[in-house]
């Protein structure tokens, strides 16, 4: 288990502040925000590399906060490996496991150097030096090194960043594999919220040095709670404007609204007044041919612009005195045989329209 | 254009063979000046022997001193941002600027018997001034500026990020650098040495002041060049100059590909 409470580090002039997360036992977080959110910061300020300034970091219950990286337990995996370029493939993954210096698992370092290396299929590179290893290569050594130790704990900086995307799925795979197999607490920095989807149980959006949002990867995809986590997981439709009170509500908070922005006026359910976001997920909108009814609400002509096809989804953009992105299925872009400059009339349920 | 670029490439090739010429002639000149029976003859001689012996002693006691002193200090220098680190680098680099001589006159009055220092030092049985301590004081003081800028450039070279990696697989502060940067770093640091130490042994302005006896090879030789003449001094010459290419070529051997 990791948890961070209130954490607070200053590198030069650029603030991580207010870092609340927990990671339970086993499980594989996510931290994901653009270049220069403060990631990287984060990890090393758990590993224990940057200095905290506030905060604590309990690893197991344990308040490791004024420990040294070296008795944290951990295994760290940089973006750019940094593996050992004066030892051999062997000796980079058996570095932790040095004879008698009172690191667990003194029992047979060779024989886990074997086993990770067979685990991670790069057996024949053992007596390699480092230099001429694919970025593949170095990515499985680094990942061996770091888990020869055995740590609780595991700390993985943009593993993928730097491989070509096909050793990269593969990786993944068996990131996620090795994972369950050794059932090591991991927390990943990413920018990409693909990988969050497919890799981790809970993710944390950073966004200027502060955790924007964090739950399941799912829960912050389908309902982020501020435009910018809405566009940093391509949620779909961000649009700025203003929310004016239609009825007076019923005394729980939510009431009807009606949102403004540029030209387009919507009918939605609101919790507060004034300028807000509202964020329509791509699979939310409805298209159909014809005109729209002129009264209905969150109904509006619209025109084709371009459609962009990725596989069984297109995605539809439209132009409707604004750009939106509609998601359909192939097929049914086939059958209503959509293609640039047509009229569609496109429709959105209230509640389909999220405000954040 | 292809003839223009060949004749500017054949300008620049000559000049260069220029400066070349003018360094390597002199030195083959000394080396077949001196016949095979005289260099066997001045290695007979005791005085000179002593005096090579005792450069060897005191440059090596002042390459360890300096490299005891100054890796320490590199390191500094290389990693950590520290207020003054410039002023500290600025400092530490004086003694290449410093005329010799000069050197000499003020390690004279600083470690002289009249001064505070000296007295003091004096007192405790440690006398420089015609004593070989001088000598191991003036060649520390012209070398320590390039064992320290070799190896802070050795140092330099090794990404910082390792030692980090190393501490989360277990080592100290301490054993990240025993058991990454230093073996990295080595050759640069032990580079770094041995011209520290080659300068320590062509060193002349600064030990004629402070020591002039008992005499190392280069006093020897001016010595020698002073009061005997030009073919007493060639010998001695050749051998110091045979020690020097020797280092030279270890130098180049240890240094990382990209700096040769």
């Amino acid at each position: 288990m990791i948890r961070l409470e209130n954490l607070h580090v200053r590198v030069g002039t650029f603030d991580l502040r207010e870092i609340t997360l927990e990671v339970p036992t086993g499980g594989y977080a996510l931290i994901i925000g653009p270049t220069g959110s403060g990631k990287t910061t984060l990890l090393e300020a758990v590993a224990g590399h940057a200095r905290l300034r506030a905060g604590r970091v309990f690893m197991h219950d344990d308040d490791v906060t004024h420990l040294p990286p070296e008795r944290r337990r951990l295994g760290f995996v940089y973006q750019q490996y940094h593996l050992f370029p004066h030892l051999s493939v062997r000796d980079n993954i058996g570095y932790g496991l040095g004879r008698g210096r009172g690191r667990r698992d003194a029992a047979d370092p060779e024989a886990r150097v074997a086993e990770l290396a067979d685990m991670l299929a790069i057996s024949p590179l053992l007596d390699r030096p480092i230099r001429g290893l694919s970025g593949g290569e170095q990515q499985r050594v680094a990942l061996a090194r770091a888990l020869a130790p055995r740590p609780s704990i595991l700390l993985l900086d943009e593993p993928f960043a730097a491989v070509d995307p096909a050793t990269r799925q593969v990786l993944r795979r068996e990131l996620r594999e090795l994972h369950e197999r050794e059932g090591i607490t991991t927390l990943q920095v990413t920018h990409d919220f693909d990988e969050a989807l497919r890799l981790g149980d809970l993710v944390a959006v950073l966004a200027e040095g502060r955790i924007a949002q964090s739950g399941s990867p799912e829960q912050v995809f389908r309902y982020p709670n501020s435009a910018f986590v809405a566009r940093f997981v391509g949620t779909g439709n961000v649009i700025a404007g203003v929310v004016e009170r239609t009825d007076p509500g019923n005394g729980t908070g939510s009431f009807r609204g009606t949102f403004r922005g540029g030209s387009l006026v919507l009918e939605v359910v609101a919790e507060r007044e004034g300028p807000t976001h509202a964020v329509i997920r791509p699979e939310d909108i409805v298209l159909s041919l014809g005109h729209s009814p002129g009264s209905a609400r969150n109904h509006m002509d619209g025109r084709v612009v371009r459609l962009e096809r990725t596989g069984p989804v297109t995605l539809v953009h439209l132009d409707v005195g604004r750009a939106l992105i509609a998601s359909l299925t192939t097929q049914s872009v086939e059958e209503m045989e959509l293609k640039p400059g047509r009229s569609v009339m496109v429709a959105f349920k209230a509640t389909a329209i999220l405000l954040v | 254009m292809p003839v223009r670029s060949l004749m500017s490439r054949v300008v620049l090739a000559a000049l260069g063979a220029c400066l070349v010429l003018f360094i390597v002639g002199p030195l083959l000149r000394l080396l077949f000046f001196a016949s095979p029976a005289s260099l066997g003859a001045a290695l007979r001689d005791t005085e000179l022997r002593d005096s090579i012996v005792l450069t060897v002693f005191t440059a090596s006691l002042a390459t360890f001193i300096a490299a005891l002193l100054g890796v320490p200090l590199a390191y500094l220098l290389a990693r950590r941002n520290f207020p003054g680190r410039r002023l500290v680098q600025g400092l530490i680099e004086l003694p290449v600027v410093v005329p010799h001589p000069v050197a000499g006159i003020a390690l004279l009055l600083f470690l002289g018997r009249r001064s505070e220092v000296g007295g003091a030092l004096a007192h405790l049985g440690l006398e420089f001034v015609s004593h070989v301590p001088g000598i191991v004081a003036a060649m520390l003081f012209v070398s320590a500026p390039i064992l320290v800028s070799g190896a802070r450039e050795a140092f330099r070279g090794v990404d910082p990020q390792l030692e980090r990696v190393a501490r989360t697989l277990g080592d100290t502060g301490w054993g990240a650098f025993r058991r990454v940067t230093l073996p990295i770093a080595g050759r640069g640091v032990l580079a770094g040495s041995l011209l520290a130490w080659s300068r320590s042994v062509s060193e002349f302005g600064s030990i004629v002041i402070l020591t002039y006896n008992p005499k190392v090879a280069s006093i020897y030789i001016f010595d020698r060049f002073t009061a005997y003449g030009l073919q007493a001094a060639v010998p001695a010459a050749v051998i110091l100059l045979l020690v020097a290419l020797t280092v030279l070529v270890v130098v180049r051997v240890l240094q990382p590909e990209e700096r040769r």
